[in-house]
């Protein structure tokens, strides 16, 4: 049995596995995006203020 | 307009309007992003050719002008940051990147997704695919080169340089289609591709989608930027022991 034929039970039948398989690593991508972006900005956030209260002391 | 332009190459300027921008982008990025998929997964109908197979279109044409949209404002800010020293032009290129990067992966894996049922094969070194690719590399030597320097004005200025070098694989990857006798199809907007005015409206949408997510990150992404470029400023000081208290 071909992935094809595997995931013909989703909509758009013969395709389905190709149609989602493109759709879902777009959206993973996408998200992994928004979420480094995310980390990225709190982790910079958390530096700079250990930074700053080193420097105060 | 032009003034506003001019106010946004200060730092603490550039960050408050990125804030205020953020939501107008996100929201209504999400909003269409719901409604295009919808136009672009059911109320468009399926291809004579290609069956529903064709449906990949939707993310992969819009990811792949995006990839190339991306480099050009990448470029194009970097040469801004070059001539006239506009630091915060430097940031739209550097946060760009990955973003554009982003997009051209998106890009590549769907069309290498819709390449085997219609072509057989996952990958041929046809000259579409290959000048995307080349393009991923070019992302990828921008993101090192910018990282290789400790100083954020030398970086900004070595690697500005390359990716006004790689600026002429923008042409290449357009109008290769045209120029060799590829495996990759030709245009489909503009020649009459899309038969049905549905399938118009979803790459539409998906296409606008995809304009306000790079818009969106973006203005998140420099929001950071800025903060650690300009850490040893009194405003930066005030707002991060603000934010963290």
């Amino acid at each position: 049995m071909t992935l094809m034929e595997y995931f013909s039970f989703l909509p758009y039948g013969k395709y389905a596995f190709y149609v989602w398989s493109a759709y879902g690593v777009a959206f993973i991508t996408v998200a992994t995006l928004f979420i480094r972006a995310r980390s990225h900005h709190k982790q910079t956030l958390i530096t700079l203020s250990n930074k700053y209260s080193r420097q105060n002391d | 307009m032009w003034k506003w332009i001019q106010r946004q190459a200060s730092p603490k300027v550039f960050y408050r309007t990125c804030t205020k921008l953020t939501p107008w982008f996100l929201i209504p990025f999400i909003v269409l992003g719901v409604v295009g998929l919808y136009w672009a997964l059911v109320v468009s109908p399926a291809d004579y050719q290609q069956g529903d197979g064709y449906r990949i279109i939707y993310i992969h044409v819009p990811s792949a002008i995006m990839s190339m949209t991306v480099y050009g404002i990448m470029a194009i800010a970097g040469g801004i940051g070059l001539i006239w020293q506009i630091k915060m032009a430097e940031v739209v290129a550097k946060v760009s990147a990955p973003i554009g990067a982003a997009f051209t992966i998106i890009a590549l894996a769907t069309g290498s997704i819709w390449g085997k049922p219609m072509w057989g094969t996952w990958w041929v070194w046809d000259a579409r695919l290959t000048s995307e690719l080349i393009l991923l590399f070019l992302y990828l030597a921008y993101m090192s080169l910018n990282n290789a320097f400790d100083n954020p004005r030398t970086a900004a200025k070595a690697s500005s340089i390359l990716a006004i070098v790689g600026l002429v694989n923008l042409p290449i990857i357009h109008y290769s289609v045209k120029w060799w006798n590829t495996l990759h199809q030709g245009y489909t907007v503009g020649t009459g591709g899309l038969k049905d005015p549905d399938m118009g409206i979803a790459l539409g949408i998906m296409f606008l989608v995809f304009v306000l997510l790079y818009a969106a990150l973006v203005t998140i992404k420099a929001k950071t930027e800025v903060l650690t470029r300009e850490q040893n400023s009194r405003w930066v000081k005030d707002l991060v022991n603000g934010e963290r208290s």
